[in-house]
Formats: C-alpha cells, structure tokens, sequence
C-alpha cells in the first residue's frame, strides 16, 4: 500500500511542476470546498503560468546572458549573471517539491502563534507565502533534506509575521492603513537596515536637518518609468556596450521590452489560480481572528502607490545598477526587478516618514547587501531552478528578490558552511538591525497613541 | 456602453488581479459592460485613454483627472461592500 503511494507521488512529481502543482491546488481547494469544475480550472491556469514563464524566462537567459557576458568581458566587469527578479523566483519557488506543504504549513505556524499571542498579525495573503516557501525550498535544494526544508518555511514563517507586528505603526501613522500590515517580501525584511540608518542619521547635526521629497518626479520622467521603456533601454545600452551594432543592439532592446512586458502577463495566471483557495483561506482567518488587536497581513503591493516610494523606485533604478558595478567581485546583473525597486525600500519609505534623504542612504545600503548576498547564493538558486526543471539553458541564475534575503541565507549557511565569515557578518548585523526596528517600531508606536489622545 | 476600468498595482501579478476578477463579478451582477485593463502603477498615465475609473490595490496620491477609488478592501477583505456601492455608482453614471 505504501509503495503504491509512494510510486503514485514520484509518478506526478517526474511530470514536472507544471502538472504537480495544478493537481496539488486542484485537491486542496476542493478539499476547502470549491467546487471541483471551478478547482479544476484554478489548477490548470498554474499550469499556464508555469509554461508561460518558462518561455520567458528562456527568451531573456538566451538573449541578455550573452550581450551582458560581452559587455562584462569588454569593460572588465564581472556582471554576467542575469538577476530573474521576482516574477521570475516566485514561480520556481513554487515548483519546488516544499511548496506542496509549505501553503498549509505557513497557515498553521501563524494560528498557533496567533493562539498563543505571539503575533497580532493575520496573514491572508496566500501568494507572498512563496517567500517563506523560498527559505525551505533553497534549503531543500542545497542540502536535499526535505524536513530541514519544511524547518525553513516555519522559521521565515515565524519571523514574518513579528515583522507584520513591528511595521502595523508605520502602516497607521504613514500609509494610513489602520489595521493592515505587511509582513512579507524584500519590503518588511529588509527595513530594519532602515531603522539603523535613521537612527545614524538622527545622531549627525546638519545631516538630521535635511529632508526632500520628489512628488513631481514621476510626472516629469513620464514614459521613461515604465517598464516597457526601461527594459528597451536597458536591453540595447547592454547590447552597445557589449559590443554589439545597431543592428544587433536594438532587437535585443526590444526582446527585453517584451520580457518586461510579458512576463507580469504569464505569472498572473499562477495568481488567477490560486484565487479560489486564497478567497476561502481570506474568509477562514478573518472569520476566525476578527478584531482590533489583530493586523490583517496584505501583499507589500498595496504600498506602491506612495509617491515618495515610486519616486525613490525610479531614483533606485539607476542607482542599483551602479551599486551593482561597485559590489567587490559583484556578477549579479540587475534586471527583473529593477521595474518594481519600490518592493525592496517601501516600509523604509515610511520608516524616513517621506524623507527621500534618508532613503537615498537606507536604500543604498539595502541594495548593497541584497546584491551583496545575491552573489553568494548564484549557485543556490542555480540548483533550486535546476532542480525544478526551470534552469532551461542557462548555466547560472540570480535573483535579487529573494536571493538577497538575509533569512534565507543565513539559515543555509547555517546549514551547509560555505562562507561561515559571511554567514557571521550577516547574522550579526542583521540581528542588531533588528535590535533598532523594535525601538523604532514602540516609539512610532507611541507617537502614535499620543496623537490618537489629543 | 463598455466602461473602461484601469486596475493597477506595484508587478500586475498578484492583487490588480485579485480586484480585477472581484470588478467584473461586480459588473456581471449589475448588468454594466466592463473592459478591465491590468497594469502596473507606473503604467497608468500610459492607460488613461477612455478610462472611467481607476482602482489600484494601495493609495494613489496623484491625480489623473479620472475617478480614482482605492481598491484595498478586495485585498483585505473588510469594507468590500461599500466600496463595491462606490465602483457602481461611478460605473452606472
């Protein structure tokens, strides 16, 4: 009897994510009581959104790998490897064999941390559970272990949901989203940097005085913010820089567009299907944890809107990819995110208050450390893209979010002992970083009651 | 006529597709034509051609001179029926 369900599982893994995910989401939103034609359908459009990546994905390895390996052989630079970004890791993250559990396992960790009151925050947003989904399935990857996977997912879990916690004032006092958070993704993990800076800041006569805002900046950069241009420009500056003629720079330029433009286009199917599970999972925790001492936890996008946060995403744009030729030993080349920057500096938008200032320096400092470990787990997210059958032809891959997580790479490195220095490094100062957010986070907190008892 | 509604958020991946299917339901049950055109923030002044209403998933400051109503409540959950009484009587106008 066990070998028969043993033979059956590995029979649909071997057929690769694109059928074992849909049939997963399939049976665990009928078992949530959609119904079977409706769960069926929600499957499928994974299944879609899985094909449709890998088409993507291939067409940019295929066509930027080259111009940006001739641009870095040229120039003397090391930026070959070509950054997916996040529309591009979500999904392998998600064909990784962890991800089967991880949705369930996510959901549990927080109810019994909501039980037990060690967290206000209520997740309901299904798809950013690929981020804790991303530490297990890295671990997994590496070390092949799928409990010290699974162990991976419930610790991210774990941290993000206190870091919905430590980020609710921000969300009141700047976002003006009472009652909301935002616990997961490059925003809330790597705001604690923020908080260290701020408080630097604060400490330095003069430099504590200075605060700008660029409300008007997005209006006058016009069509240059939108990624259907950025990744033209990009696309044929690497090709001219690579060498390349005009003949030969500008289809590339526009094959980036059309990455740009289309990749957002295939992994919405993967959100369209896990729709009907993440409405049932919505209307079970906020049926089960409903009140005001609770936070509703909601996917980082609903802060993208904030001018300041778009004007310092399109000041980052330019910025990060100078950081990244300044990085020592830097191969990471900054692509699939540079159109949504304002994911990794959202929350410390609001911990500056609006201050572009400070963000300038927060922010640089963040993407120096995302592109910074970015570097050390290539081979990692190589191995994870290997082994969920996205790597195509590429013979390396990055990402930035979430290759650049501190949490992920400390507990692999912790696991595996590749660099133990850098492991050390990261560790440390990521937990004293964290020592500032908590601070910060009670004194908004108490800023905040204040003005409420006025 | 077919109404044009802009839905937006930070990739176009995951909440504009949320509130996206929760408008056409809306629609559907109101009898009103609506065309949905997904897209990323920074691709709305882009998108404003013909638009009756924006809904992106956060708060938008700016102004683009086009009925703009946050769309938060489809993503959290609470409020959604308000909000769904905003969205028709812009729509039916």
């Amino acid at each position: 009897m066990l070998e028969a369900g043993a033979f059956v599982i590995n029979y649909i893994l071997d057929m690769g994510p694109s059928v074992m995910l849909p049939i997963v989401i399939t049976i665990l939103s009928i078992a949530l009581g959609v119904k079977p034609g409706k769960a069926i359908r929600a499957g499928l459009m994974i299944g879609v959104g899985f094909v449709g990546l890998g088409l993507i994905v291939g067409l940019m390895n295929e066509q930027l790998g080259p111009a940006a390996q001739a641009m870095s052989d040229r120039f003397g630079l090391s930026l070959s490897v070509v950054d997916i970004g996040w529309p591009g890791m979500s999904p392998i993250t998600w064909s990784s064999n962890i991800a089967t559990i991880a949705i369930p396992v996510a959901i549990l960790v927080n109810i019994i941390m909501l039980v037990t009151k060690l967290t206000h925050t209520v997740n309901i947003d299904i798809w950013n559970i690929w981020h804790m989904t991303f530490t297990g399935a890295v671990a997994y990857a590496v070390t092949g272990n799928f409990a010290l996977g699974i162990l991976g997912v419930v610790i991210h879990a774990a941290i993000s949901y206190k870091l919905g916690d430590l980020w609710a004032p921000l969300m009141a006092d700047y976002f003006e989203l009472d009652g909301i958070t935002s616990p997961h993704g490059t925003s809330a993990y790597m705001a604690p940097y923020a908080c260290f800076v701020d408080w630097v800041i604060e400490k330095i006569p003069g430099m504590r005085d200075v605060d700008f805002s660029a409300d008007s900046l997005e209006e006058k950069v016009g069509v240059l913010a939108e990624p259907v241009v950025i990744g033209f420009i990009l696309g044929s500056v690497i090709g001219f820089l690579g060498g390349y003629n005009l003949q030969q720079a500008l289809p590339l330029g526009v094959t980036m567009s059309a990455v740009m433009v289309l990749m957002p286009k295939v992994v919405k199917c993967i959100m369209e299907g896990l729709m009907p599970l993440s409405e049932k999972a919505k209307v079970i925790m906020n049926e089960r944890f409903d009140g005001e001492q609770y936070y509703i936890g909601l996917d980082p996008a609903i802060l993208l809107g904030d001018s300041q946060v778009v004007a310092a995403g399109l000041i980052f744009i330019p910025l990060t990819l100078l950081i990244a030729v300044l990085v020592p030993g830097n191969r990471v080349l900054p692509f699939g995110d540079l159109a949504t920057i304002g994911f990794f500096i959202a929350i410390s938008v609001a911990v500056h208050k609006g201050n572009l200032f400070r963000t300038l320096f927060s922010g640089s400092l963040i993407m120096f450390v995302t592109i910074w470990i970015a570097n050390q787990t290539i081979p990692w997210m190589t191995k994870l893209a290997e082994t969920t059958g996205s790597l195509g032809d590429a013979t390396a891959i990055a990402a930035l979010d979430q290759g650049g997580c501190p949490i992920t790479y400390v507990y692999t490195q912790a696991l595996t002992f590749e660099n133990v220095a850098g492991m050390i490094v990261i560790a440390t100062t990521y937990i004293v970083c964290l020592v500032f957010a908590v601070m910060h986070s009670r004194k908004r907190a108490a800023e905040l009651s204040e003005m409420d008892g006025e | 006529m077919k109404k044009k509604v802009i839905v937006a958020c930070g990739g176009a991946i995951a909440t504009s597709t949320v509130a996206s299917n929760a408008i056409m339901e809306i629609a559907k049950k109101n009898g009103i034509d609506v065309e949905i055109c997904q897209c990323r923030i920074s691709e709305i002044p882009s998108n404003l051609d013909g638009a009756d209403l924006i809904v992106p998933t956060g708060r938008v400051k700016r102004d683009f001179g086009v009925p703009t109503i946050p769309g938060t409540p489809f993503i959290s959950g609470v409020g959604v029926d308000k909000l769904e009484e905003k969205i028709v009587s812009v729509l039916s106008e």
